[in-house]
């Protein structure tokens, strides 16, 4: 466990609501409508608590029959707050860091479910946007210009601005109709 | 309709005291869904009071506002399980879930 791991644990759990989840859990296991009807809440805000419990690693969950029956994760949770302090420190450049938290801020901003709002102003956001869409692209695979059609309108209508920018930008190379992903 | 603006704004009041009692309990998260629902009592007095005030809406024009934020939101709930998003999920659920009071309410004060 790192100590990136550890905070997660620790913001998690300075929650009353989530520690109160984590008192029912070990009485037992338990599906979400039980746990909402006992904590007076709505089953969706539940779910939303056992998502970060499960994110942290607390908690994990499995399906019976209609039913999603969450368990508490005991080899976590027995961790004292000693062994949590001694977790090793992560090993990230923060330099590296810092760039891929904005660069997961613009895309947060610009995508909708996998779809481009609008395409951005700004340079620096354009190529972090064109790079995301890059990525439903094999690197160094042949696409035929209809096929690639059909993939960036998935993202954004204006397909056409796409293309010819992410040619511009060097993240795609024109063979004729063919197109190859470079980066 | 005067009785439902008051309804309305006892909506509001009851949700800012319920905010500050999560907060103060250390029940952010949940502090925040009773934001998302204040906030929809709040707009709908708002836009309730704005189409009183015009000379050619009313409490039909209000119900179809209601109506049309029912349609948006509920797609945006459609949208959100399609994509697992648990978070978006319990934001627009409790966003009808205060619509649907507030539709009821509004049906008994108007008849609409």
């Amino acid at each position: 466990m790192t100590q990136q791991d550890a905070l997660k644990i620790f913001k998690c759990l300075s929650d009353l609501s989530r520690l109160r989840i984590v008192q029912s859990l070990s009485r037992g296991d338990m599906y979400t409508e039980l746990l909402a009807e006992r904590l007076e809440l709505t089953p969706s805000t539940v779910s939303f608590h056992m998502k970060k419990l499960e994110d942290a690693g607390l908690v994990c969950s499995r399906k019976e029959q209609y039913y999603t029956v969450y368990a508490l994760n005991r080899t976590v949770l027995e961790q004292t707050v000693f062994d949590l302090a001694a977790s090793a420190p992560e090993q990230v450049d923060e330099q590296q860091k810092r760039e891929e938290e904005y660069r997961q801020k613009v895309i947060r901003s610009f995508f909708d479910y996998g779809r481009l709002r609008s395409i951005p102003v700004q340079r620096k956001k354009r190529l972090i946007c064109y790079e995301e869409i890059a990525a439903r692209l094999e690197l160094g695979r042949v696409y035929e210009e209809k096929e690639l059609n059909a993939i960036i309108s998935a993202v954004h209508e204006d397909y056409c601005t796409i293309r010819r920018d992410m040619i511009g930008e060097g993240i795609l190379r024109r063979d004729g109709g063919r197109y190859v992903r470079l980066k | 309709m005067e009785e439902f603006i008051q309804y309305l704004e006892q909506k509001i009041a009851a949700g800012k005291a319920e905010i500050a009692a999560l907060e103060a309990e250390g029940r952010k998260d949940d502090a925040n869904f009773a934001k998302v629902r204040t906030n929809i009592y709040d707009v709908c007095k708002t836009v309730s009071q704005a189409l009183l005030r015009r000379p050619d809406a009313g409490v039909g024009a209000i119900r179809a506002q209601f109506d049309r934020f029912q349609t948006i939101w509920g797609a945006a709930l459609d949208k959100a399980k399609e994509h697992h998003d648990v978070a978006g999920i319990a934001v627009e659920e409790t966003k009808l879930a205060a619509l649907q009071d507030v539709a009821e309410h509004f049906r008994e004060a108007t008849g609409a």
